[in-house]
């Protein structure tokens, strides 16, 4: 009974916000792909001006890598932007209403599921253009899809209870947003740092997500399988799927923890 | 689901603790983290420096069939005792049971979004609210006609006037179908006329045979809608009761007499008496009261006043002076006064109310004890007088 109120209450939430982020605007729903085109672009001016300057030329396969991890990472910036308010700005609901809270984050999350999701669609349709075709190994998107959505749902749970308790939250949000990008492999790719420098990125969390992306679509390639580059970099272990899988699996345990221990005190103080 | 309709509200000796001032910001998490480690809470209550009781061990029980009315001045912590029933707070001690579905009219605007319609806003509040959208749907109809709001369906409701919001908020709640009714204020929600069906609609769901409490501070409203009624003070509950004995209670503290001027009034009302604390409507009753006059200055100007009240409203009934009585002010020492009344009034409680007034200054210099006066039916009879009405028949 619970558990179909809590699902009904995330829908409209949801629904709300949808009809709310392209009301009154010009263009609507097309901001949906606009978004992530900005930074897909973006990505490709960076990855131009690189390969210019290294004398090498762009490949396709170069860019189109740069778009599924776009489109990744828009999603995460997305999410944590708009979820790390969520609670905070529906103060007149906290403090008059009960029902369960996590549903203002969750649906935050959810309505950029479902822009990503017309991004994604967009993003389907101009992949081929690229020369990319997908091969078995896109089978492994799902899971990498799962593990950003593990993730992100994490840090926004986190974040928006946070900034119910210290409105600092809101600036950290604006760090990771504005730097975050230089520390993930989205513009570039891991391996393209050395052995050192890609073993180091890899520890974020996401890095390997993204690239996982990348190489199980653009690049055809099993994740169960080792990956290493004529040069002797190793572009991809299988162990970084367990490593991000252990990431998701304790940050979200972790972070709904303390999520619904702070609940309770969100109407106080506020 | 709702068709046993046992729900039932229990608090079981409920604390809230709350803080006074700003505290979100990090300078200062670690002070007080600091003090929370060096100190320990002060052993009176567990209050830290800043911390205040907003509810002080309250427990009530609410059945099916009863209607709980919560009735003190602002800040007694009615407010917060609704937010532990719907789950907004959590008690610091105690429990609390609120057992099926709450429906709660208090903050009917709460989940609006002024950016929606009229009709998405419906469906918002109603899952906010926990009805599912099948129910919203198939009461819909209702909702609009209740509150009057058919042509504007389509527009944000940004755009409804502050009557208009709080007649469709109140509708889609009034609509929930709950096992347990939670009411504030909303009593006083729109125009006379929506006020009207307002409080027939909420009677309605209070016969409805589930446990009901009511914050209001029209007390009419809790007369007549409440079986029982507390009376919360300071976070404290100061009496149980019929919602007569209770508003009787809460008035006696409130509006008696004019506040005293705070200097050493020369003359003093130490003690009231009753020659019964009941009384048969339309019989005399004598109120025998002692004194002292504490000397200088001169007790010329002073004389003593007394006021009859009707409890549940707390309206001034009778008023009369001692001067105009005939009675010279005494200049010195103790003394006594009897006063007779004639109450020809309907039964009831009233309060009996003495003061000193002093005409030179036209103000209250002292405020003596209120007593109650529970006058009982004799005869009975409809209206606002007792007219001691004898009939004779003659052959």
């Amino acid at each position: 009974m619970d558990l179909v109120r809590s699902r009904e209450l995330l829908s409209e939430l949801t629904r709300r916000d949808l009809r709310l982020r392209y009301k009154q605007s010009v263009i609507g729903v097309a901001w949906a792909v606009l978004m992530p085109l900005v930074v897909i672009f973006s990505g490709w001016i960076v990855r131009v001006v690189f390969a210019s300057v290294s004398g090498q030329p762009v490949d396709a396969a170069a860019l189109a890598g740069v778009a599924v991890k776009s489109i990744g990472w828009a999603f995460f910036v997305g999410a944590l932007a708009f979820g790390t308010s969520s609670l905070t700005q529906n103060l007149a609901l906290l403090t008059k209403v009960y029902f369960p809270r996590e549903m203002l984050p969750l649906a935050a999350i959810l309505t950029q599921v479902v822009d990503t999701a017309v991004g994604t669609v967009a993003l389907m349709i101009v992949l081929p253009f690229l020369g990319v075709v997908p091969t078995l190994a896109a089978l492994w998107l799902p899971l990498l899809a799962l593990m950003l959505l593990c993730m992100t749902t994490a840090l926004t749970l986190l974040l928006a209870c946070l900034n119910v308790f210290f409105r600092d939250a809101r600036h950290l949000v604006q760090v990771i947003i504005s730097f975050g990008i230089f520390f993930t492999p989205v513009f570039f790719d891991a391996s393209a740092l050395g052995q050192r420098a890609a073993r180091l990125l890899m520890l974020n969390p996401l890095a390997p997500v993204l690239e996982g992306m990348r190489l199980a679509l653009v690049s055809g390639h099993n994740l169960a399988r080792p990956l290493v580059e004529a040069n002797g970099v190793t572009v991809w272990s299988p162990w970084l799927l367990t490593y991000a899988g252990l990431w998701s699996l304790v940050s979200i345990v972790a972070c709904s923890v303390i999520f619904h221990r702070a609940e309770f005190r969100f109407a106080e103080y506020i | 689901m709702s068709e046993t309709r046992n729900g039932l509200v229990h608090v079981d000796h409920v604390w809230k603790k709350f803080r006074y001032g700003e505290h979100n910001q990090l300078r200062d998490v670690i002070p007080s983290i600091a003090r929370r480690v060096l100190r320990r809470p002060d052993p009176e209550g567990g209050l830290w420096s800043g911390e205040f009781w907003a509810l002080r061990d309250v427990s009530f029980t609410v059945r099916p069939g009863e209607a709980l009315g919560l009735i003190g001045p602002n800040g007694a912590g009615k407010s917060t005792v609704l937010k532990v029933l719907t789950r907004i707070f959590r008690p610091t001690h105690g429990r609390c049971v609120v057992r099926g579905r709450l429906g709660a009219l208090l903050e009917v605007t709460a989940g609006f979004h002024p950016d929606l319609t009229g009709r998405e806003n419906v469906f918002l509040q109603g899952a906010v609210m926990g009805m599912p959208r099948r129910d919203i749907a198939r009461r819909f109809d209702d909702i609009v006609e209740f509150a009057g709001v058919a042509e504007f369906l389509e527009t944000p409701v940004k755009r409804y006037s502050s009557g208009m919001q709080a007649r469709l908020g109140f509708a889609i709640a009034a609509h929930l179908e709950p096992d347990v009714l939670i009411v504030d204020e909303v009593l006083a929600v729109g125009d006379a006329s929506f006020q009207q069906r307002a409080f027939a609609r909420v009677t309605e769901l209070v016969r409805q045979h589930i446990p009901v409490v009511v914050v209001s501070h029209q007390l009419d409203a809790i007369k007549a809608l409440c079986t029982h009624a507390i009376v919360l003070e300071r976070g404290s509950v100061v009496q149980t009761g019929t919602p007569t004995q209770c508003i009787a209670t809460y008035l006696r503290g409130i509006a008696a007499v004019p506040p005293a001027a705070a200097y050493d009034s020369a003359l003093r009302v130490e003690s009231v008496t009753l020659s019964s604390p009941r009384v048969a409507s339309g019989s005399r009753l004598t109120a025998n009261l002692t004194g002292a006059v504490i000397a200088d200055p001169t007790t010329d100007s002073l004389s003593i006043r007394f006021r009859v009240r009707e409890a549940t409203t707390g309206d001034m009934w009778y008023e009369a002076d001692s001067r105009a009585l005939g009675v010279s002010t005494p200049v010195s020492g103790g003394f006594s006064l009897a006063l007779e009344v004639q109450l020809n009034v309907p039964s009831g409680l009233y309060f009996f109310d003495v003061y000193v007034w002093d005409s030179a200054f036209g103000r209250v210099t002292f405020v003596g004890p209120s007593t109650t006066i529970e006058v009982r039916d004799g005869v009975p009879f409809d209206g606002m007088v007792q007219m001691n009405a004898r009939a004779t028949l003659g052959g």
